[in-house]
């Protein structure tokens, strides 16, 4: 069986949601990997960590600019040698995996979570309340799996082989030009990719008490989330929001400061893997589904916090 | 004295009427325009694909899309909230056969109690309340499926699309504008944003419901407000899965709610069977209390906490909540005319309801059916249109529904204020009368009703468990809600407003819209929203501020309410 994996990379480093994906793939039967871009051969290696044996690396100026038409070139002419493709998701993942299935004519199931090895995809359904089998009727399989759905584990393989792909554009491929790219202001990881993140409620009391959060998080190398009702006040930007209307994460650690735990929080970081919440209010929700719980307030437990895991890593 | 009609909303009803604004050959063009998916709107819409069944000819000039019907809910049924045991009759007189709707059954039985905090006192059911013949069905599942046969009739029903400014040119109403969708938080056009389109239209029907916004600018516009304000009722409500069937309509009143006259809490409870698994339970009160303390969603916590409550829904879990006003004021309340210039008004939107007989579906769906055949008869060849809508008038007043509220238009007069005063219980209802001092007539309007904080109404609310009781957060996410955060805010209050007035919104939102703010250090308060959480029940309009619908298909999605 074999499979091969889009890995997807922004600033020299492939996006560990690809790698998790590839962990997953080397898991079933031969994981080869495909990396598009300008100037990317040195990260083959890097693919090879996560188990791939082989690395189809399609390396030219012209396909540094993050577009989907180019990528799709380029997969379309791997893709027949597979039993299947598969995608972690991304807004660039899903254009290209969609392109592909239009390509090829081939069958893409989409925000899956999982695949068994004879190729039955699972996908929540109804709010996530069940998992649906689905499968492929024709090769190559497409799959785009949800973030977050594989750990990005290092597989222990070594040095993967490495071929040159080919890079011929179609006429099309060549019309689309990305004319300017923004980063969206934040610092350390971005609340999806964050192995940490540090959520800061209404229970902060104030906007400029969100130092408190962005602190600890620097400390602790993760990423600053906030509730909606921090960021109807106008406390943080839309794009930290976590829970239902906002963001779903699922961090190693998640550490909710002055956070109640309504329902519509609840729902967009339950499946982290340890919850530690710090509220002055006993009572408070947040307390029923976090592993650790700390009665106090933010105000004086968290500048202590972030202290001693300062001290802890100098 | 603070009464929260002192701080009004920034709005203005003209800013909601206008000409068409985009060019001719861009405007959509329908034959008749139906404004919302409720029963007076889908059995409106329904008649009329009947008519133009049986007369092809009037269908043919009526263009390619005969019938339109815009609903602001995901689906039609999406917004439907109420009881609701539901009089047959309109149902019937639009051709339906009960058996072949999906409901619960009729009512076999029913039981009415007088509440104090630990005892229930079975009184015998007041001739306005007795149920026999009538229908329990869940209103959200009724009009998805009258949605399915409007199309079926050939109307085309839009879905997430609200009707947010109303076309009219030479004083006649041309059609309506719908909303924009994709606006940010500051209006500004997000990546998906999409402008709104001018529908027009020969005749439009408004069939909004309770609070309609379109109605309200209509009534404004044409100067077609009643003799007497119209009041609304709160009512919130939860679907229990119960491991017992209920067997029997039931309706309490009293405790929760306070009998002395100065609180103004007149209301009740109501339970009513959903076939031998599940049940609803609601409490609905006036609102023209005065307890800044008083909340809805609160009181049915504490409904749930009695004993006679608490062993109806043991074991039972929760599945569905909700929450909607109900227009109350009755015949004194009702719009001077029923129409305007290429206008009909339906429904609960001008106040259908039979507030001593907790009934109103029934003329929701009379009322549209009435709107159709007037549209219907404005259409054909040689009608004169202001003869054929001004029509609907006669036929409103003089039909069923026009008797049936008029006998009862005194009601509160003949009874007096207050719960256990004369005849009380012989006139006993689930929901509030006795807005009138005797003999005089009413009446302000809920927002004017003077504000008084009285101590420990707060306190009295039970903490959440979840299992028994909720807060409201949690309720919100059982509605399905699910809104868009980063859109404009919809609702319009004046944001710098005395405690009170900050408190009474506080408590009486349902689904905590209101939260307190700063302290502005001249005594007010600043009043922060959270507008996605609002299921449009309508209470602000009532108490002080103004509902504008918000983008299409945001609020609840209710499906068994």
């Amino acid at each position: 069986m074999s499979i091969l994996v889009f890995l997807e990379h922004h600033d020299g480093e492939i996006q560990k949601g690809s790698l998790g994906v590839l962990a997953k793939a080397a898991s079933l039967g031969d994981a080869h990997a495909v990396i598009v871009g300008g100037g990317v051969g040195a990260l083959a290696a890097e693919a090879g960590k996560y188990g791939a044996v082989k690395v189809h690396v399609a390396d030219d100026a012209s396909l540094d600019p993050p577009l989907p038409q180019p990528r799709v070139d380029v997969l379309a002419k791997l893709a027949g040698d597979y039993d299947a493709v598969f995608f972690a998701n991304s807004v660039l993942a899903a254009d290209v995996a969609a392109g592909l299935a239009a390509r090829l004519d081939a069958g893409l199931n989409w925000d899956l979570v999982d695949v068994t090895g004879d190729f039955t995809g699972k996908r929540p359904a109804l709010q996530d309340s069940v998992l649906v089998d689905v499968g492929w009727k024709s090769t190559p399989r497409l799959a785009l799996f949800r973030a977050g759905s594989f750990d990005a584990a290092p597989t222990g393989g070594g040095e993967p082989e490495t071929t040159q792909a080919a890079v011929e554009l179609e006429e099309h491929s060549r019309a689309a030009k990305i004319v300017d790219q923004q980063l969206e202001e934040a610092s350390g990881p971005s609340i999806e990719d964050a192995d940490v993140i540090v959520a800061g409620g209404r229970g902060l009391g104030a906007p400029e008490n969100f130092t408190l959060a962005e602190e600890l998080a620097r400390a602790l190398g993760g990423a600053v989330g906030a509730t909606r009702a921090v960021v109807d006040a106008g406390w943080y930007p839309y794009s930290a929001q976590i829970g239902q209307t906002g963001k779903t994460v699922s961090p190693k650690l998640y550490v909710a400061l002055g956070i109640s735990g309504a329902i519509q929080h609840k729902v967009g970081m339950q499946s982290s893997n340890v919850i530690v919440a710090i509220n002055k209010d006993p009572n408070a929700p947040i307390f029923e589904f976090s592993d650790l719980g700390v009665v106090g307030d933010v105000h004086e437990v968290v500048p202590k916090l972030t202290e001693l895991v300062k001290q802890r890593k100098s | 004295m603070i009464r929260a009609s002192d701080f009004p909303p920034p709005f203005a009803a003209s800013e909601f009427v206008g000409e068409p604004t985009d060019p001719a050959d861009e405007r959509i063009e329908v034959g008749v325009l139906v404004v919302g998916g409720g029963p007076a709107g889908l059995a409106c819409a329904i008649r009329l694909g009947q008519l133009l069944a049986e007369h092809p000819d009037v269908a043919e000039r009526m263009g390619d899309v005969p019938v339109a019907l815009l609903e602001k809910g995901k689906q039609p049924g999406s917004h439907l909230l109420s009881g609701a045991v539901v009089n047959p009759r309109a149902l019937r007189k639009l051709g339906y056969r009960i058996e072949d709707l999906p409901s619960y059954g009729p009512v076999h039985d029913e039981a009415v109690y007088v509440l104090t905090r630990r005892n229930a006192l079975r009184i015998p059911p007041p001739p306005t309340m007795r149920n026999h013949g009538n229908v329990v069905f869940s209103l959200s599942r009724l009009g998805r499926r009258l949605a399915e046969d409007a199309e079926e009739g050939g109307v085309t029903i839009l879905p997430e699309t609200v009707g947010e400014k109303l076309l009219v040119q030479h004083g006649r109403v041309v059609g309506v504008r719908t909303g924009d969708k994709g606006r940010g938080r500051e209006g500004e056009p997000l990546g998906n944003y999409e402008p709104g389109a001018d529908i027009v239209a020969k005749v439009t029907v408004l069939a909004e419901g309770t609070q309609g916004h379109l109605t309200g600018v209509a009534l404004d516009h044409f100067g077609l407000r009643g003799d007497e304000p119209q009041v609304w009722e709160l009512g919130v409500k939860e679907v229990w899965k119960v491991p017992r069937p209920l067997g029997r309509v039931v309706h309490t009143m009293g405790w929760p709610l306070r009998t002395a006259a100065r609180y103004r809490e007149f209301g009740g409870s109501f339970v009513y069977p959903m076939g031998d698994d599940m049940l609803t339970i609601g409490m609905v009160v006036g609102l023209d209390y005065r307890d800044v303390e008083l909340s809805a969603h609160d009181l049915l916590q504490e409904l749930k906490t009695h004993p006679k409550i608490r062993k109806l829904l043991a074991g039972g879990e929760r599945v569905a909540w909700g929450a909607k006003t109900i227009p109350s004021g009755g015949w004194h309340s009702l719009p001077t005319r029923l129409h305007a210039p290429g206008l009909l008004l339906c429904g609960d939107g001008v106040g259908l309801v039979n507030i001593a007989r907790l009934k109103g579906v029934h003329y929701a769906i009379e009322s549209g059916r009435l709107a159709a055949e007037s549209a219907f008869a404005s259409l054909q060849r040689g009608a004169t249109p202001a003869t054929a809508l001004g029509a609907y008038d006669d036929a409103i007043r003089s039909g069923f529904i026009g008797r049936d509220l008029y006998e009862v238009r005194d009601m509160r007069q003949v009874f007096g204020r207050g719960f256990f005063v004369g005849g009380a219980l012989a006139s006993a209802m689930t929901v509030s009368k006795g807005r009138l001092a005797i003999g005089k007539m009413r009446a302000e309007p809920d927002a004017e009703q003077p504000l008084l904080r009285s101590a420990g109404r707060a306190d009295r609310y039970p903490a959440p468990d979840g299992t028994l009781t909720f807060d409201k957060l949690s309720s919100v996410f059982l509605s399905g809600n699910k809104t868009r955060d980063d859109q404009p805010n919809h609702i319009r209050v004046e944001r710098r407003v005395p405690r009170e007035v900050a408190d009474l919104w506080i408590n009486m939102c349902p689904a905590q819209v209101y939260e307190l703010g700063t302290e502005g250090g001249d005594g007010t308060v600043t009043v922060q929203l959270a507008p996605s959480n609002c299921v449009q029940c309508g209470a602000i309009t009532a108490k002080g501020g103004r509902l504008t619908p918000p983008e299409g298909g945001s609020g609840p999605e209710y499906t068994s309410t």
